[in-house]
């Protein structure tokens, strides 16, 4: 034993620097050995995808086609999901329980929108056991009735009540961005009328679809090739190579739209634009992400992020910025969550970050700062377990490649502040997918925001005028315009915007006159013609007709009905417009008549209506 | 719960089995519950946890079918009759729709049981 006072000061300083030495080696060796990116190869026909970082534990996970985005009826992916390690032909759901117990391993089962998830942690040398654990999981599981009613259905309740705002409003986010498919929402709320459609036959059927070696994809964390070749081909031959039915695998379409839900307890505001897709070569966006991030990195700081600054801005609210990369589509969406009053500031104070970015207000420090975010979540989240497995596993069912992380990180260092800046210039132009979940007198409508929901229709009426004068009607007996014996009415669709115009002419020639068409040169024409007018048929039963209305009236109610509904400046702008726009004339015998101002004459006419009582 | 038989050490032995028909034969109809529309397995005693959770895994129509014919039992017996012999349950209809699943509850049991009272062996 060597007391310290022994020891020289050199002898101390020296012994430190060895110390100092074996720490700096160790920090080397660990930056040297990066996680592999997955392996992909194919083991008896099943796709397998495989990384070995030799550590002591494994996870293995089958993904399989059987997301939401794929079940046939809602509520079948759940029920599947809920009956994954339940009785199979061999043993008993106890029995697989106890078991893996008894290895100290772990189950679970999960979905996305896309990929159904059968994940196995367990020690690295129970890797025969498990694989063959899950190829009877997918074969051969029982769908009992009992076991529905007694251990999933409750399951399905209890998770059914803790869907909160937040993932309601991702689920009407997507479903108003994508309709069907991937618009099916992730978990059915205790609202959503799956009974009818969930038991467990429709499980089992759906099953047979879902699980078939083309469906699936192995995916191993910290397995070795060789255990996964030699049990794998063993253990997954009763899986079915084709499934007996094919899964509905229509392309995803982008279609945007707000969707507002009042809910109790929770607000949550979801402001959705297209992003990027899996495997998409769209680095920009995952930059745009990092950028608008919303989670801080560091303590006691909002930090860079434009996100967590406008949540700062609104004490109770918190946002972040997400990127749902799907096969074919993906969701860039930016979610905030709170009190409502601090959700709609908040949502406020995002889409002008965002529109800020749009205008090239982005410093080179914060690019930086945005593209070493973005680097880190990738890379992040390819060697977390959980993140990484599911997103291997959807690549490889859907024919993709597992993610190329070298590749992926050079991309993301190319963006630059003008790809960013016409990045987010595209999302705010492009339409936004906006759901409003919760207090819905406080929450705001995607109009207030700012944003272009799909559904156009006002907005467009604030920018153009449809001018309506003059089209030939043979079968519509209109009392302004009765000639003797004749009738010469018309409509002329005069529009500044010519795609109005064409839906217009569609609209003439589809609805008022079948066998006339209107002119195609619509713009500011008028075009008459007299006819020999039979007499009307009494078959056409038109609302506005059986409520005794004129077509003049009729269409003057829904002009003013739609301004009406028009905001405040708008409204006056386009009440402007109608009263100076809107002539007719009568035409008899192939004679224009006197001019008249529309808006007189319907004023006149609703004079007389009110004096007779009539029900204009 | 299941009664402990011997019907399986019977239908191994073709020659027993043969001798002991006919007397089960005569008792199955002695007893008197075919003559009341009923079934073998209508008179399992319900008042258990067991036989309570078999009854709730019985099919919806099973189920309906037997509360009929345990009602239609009860109103002959207060009336002390028995069904005109065209309604009497026949030998093919008297099947066991409940054992089935008390079988398999007792199965499920037993290897609970076995599971929580097992001894592990490490190996190493």
């Amino acid at each position: 034993m060597i007391c310290r006072p022994a020891l020289t000061r050199g002898s101390q300083l020296a012994l430190r620097r060895q110390g100092a030495a074996k720490l700096a080696r160790r920090g080397f060796a660990a930056v040297a050995s990066p996680k592999a990116s997955y392996e992909p190869t194919t083991i008896g026909d099943v796709k397998v995808a495989s990384r070995d970082d030799g550590g002591p534990t494994t996870r293995l996970a089958v993904v399989a086609k059987a997301g939401t985005r794929y079940e046939p009826l809602p509520g079948l992916t759940v029920g599947l999901e809920e009956f994954a390690f339940k009785n199979t032909q061999k043993r008993s759901a106890l029995r697989i329980t106890r078991e893996t117990e008894l290895l100290g391993g772990q189950l679970s089962s999960y979905h996305t929108r896309e990929a159904l998830v059968l994940q196995a942690n367990f020690l690295r040398e129970d890797l025969p056991y498990f694989v063959e654990l899950l190829g009877e999981v997918l074969s051969q599981t029982r769908y009992t009735t009992h076991e529905y009613h007694e251990e999933v259905e409750d399951v399905i309740h209890a998770k059914q009540a803790k869907v909160d705002a937040a993932a309601v409003a991702l689920d009407a986010a997507h479903s108003v961005a994508f309709h069907t498919g991937l618009g099916a929402p992730l978990y059915p709320t205790p609202s959503t009328p799956i009974s009818s459609y969930l038991n467990e036959h429709s499980v089992a059927a759906f099953a047979e679809a879902a699980y078939s070696k083309s469906n699936i994809a192995v995916i191993a964390d910290g397995a070795s090739q060789a255990g996964l070749s030699k049990w794998i081909e063993p253990f997954f031959q009763a899986v079915p190579a084709q499934s007996p039915s094919p899964l509905n695998t229509a392309a995803s379409k982008y279609y945007g739209g707000e969707q507002r839900i009042a809910r109790l307890g929770g607000n949550s505001v979801v402001i959705a634009f297209p992003g990027a897709a899996l495997g998409a070569n769209q680095p920009e966006i995952a930059v745009l992400v990092g950028l608008l991030g919303g989670e801080s990195t560091i303590k006691w700081s909002p930090g860079f992020s434009l996100l967590s600054k406008a949540a700062a801005a609104a004490p109770g609210a918190s946002a972040k910025a997400i990127n749902f990369a799907y096969s074919d589509a993906g969701l860039l969406a930016i979610q905030i969550n709170g009190q409502a009053k601090a959700v709609r500031k908040a949502a406020e104070e995002s889409v002008k970050a965002l529109k800020s970015v749009a205008e090239g207000g982005v410093s080179k420090e914060n690019l930086v700062k945005a593209i070493a975010k973005a680097k880190f979540n990738l890379l992040s989240a390819s060697e977390a377990s959980g993140t990484g497995l599911v997103l291997t596993g959807s690549s490889l069912i859907h024919g993709g490649q597992p993610l190329q992380v070298a590749e992926s990180v050079k991309a993301l260092e190319g963006v630059t502040a003008d790809k960013l800046k016409t990045a987010a210039k595209t999302l705010l132009e492009g339409k936004a997918s906006v759901a409003a979940v919760g207090d819905l007198h406080v929450l705001p409508f995607a109009e207030e925001l700012g944003l272009r929901p799909s559904a156009a229709v006002d907005s467009r009426l604030a920018h153009h005028t449809v001018h309506i004068v003059i089209l030939h009607l043979t079968h519509f007996p209109l009392s302004v315009c009765h000639g003797e014996g004749t009738i010469t009415i018309g409509i002329c669709v005069w529009s500044r915007d010519s795609e109005l115009g064409g839906a217009c002419r569609l609209f003439a020639s589809r609805f008022l006159a079948p066998r006339k068409r209107a002119h195609p040169e619509s713009r500011s024409h008028c075009e008459t013609k007299s006819v020999n007018r039979p007499a009307p048929t009494a078959k056409m039963t038109f609302a506005w007709k059986a409520a005794g209305l004129t077509y003049n009236r009729y269409l003057a109610v829904a002009a003013r009905v739609v301004r009406r509904s028009l905001k405040e400046d708008k409204r006056l702008a386009a009440e402007r417009r109608g009263q100076q726009d809107l002539r007719f004339a009568k035409w008899s015998n192939g004679k224009q008549g006197e001019i008249k101002n529309l808006a007189e004459a319907n004023a006149q006419a609703a004079v007389e209506s009110a004096a007779t009582g009539g029900t204009a | 719960m299941t009664a402990p038989s011997l019907y399986n050490a019977v239908v191994k032995r073709p020659w027993l089995l043969k001798l002991l028909q006919p007397v089960a034969n005569w008792y199955t109809n002695a007893a008197g519950y075919r003559q009341m529309g009923l079934r073998a397995d209508d008179l399992i005693s319900e008042e258990n946890e067991t036989v309570l959770k078999a009854l709730r895994r019985l099919p919806p129509k099973e189920s309906y079918d037997r509360v009929y014919r345990i009602r239609r039992a009860t109103q002959l017996s207060l009336q002390h009759k028995i069904l005109p012999r065209s309604e009497w349950t026949k030998p093919e209809e008297d099947v066991p729709y409940l054992t089935p699943i008390l079988e398999q509850l007792a199965a499920e049991a037993k290897e609970r049981e076995a599971l929580d009272t097992m001894t592990v062996l490490k190996k190493h």
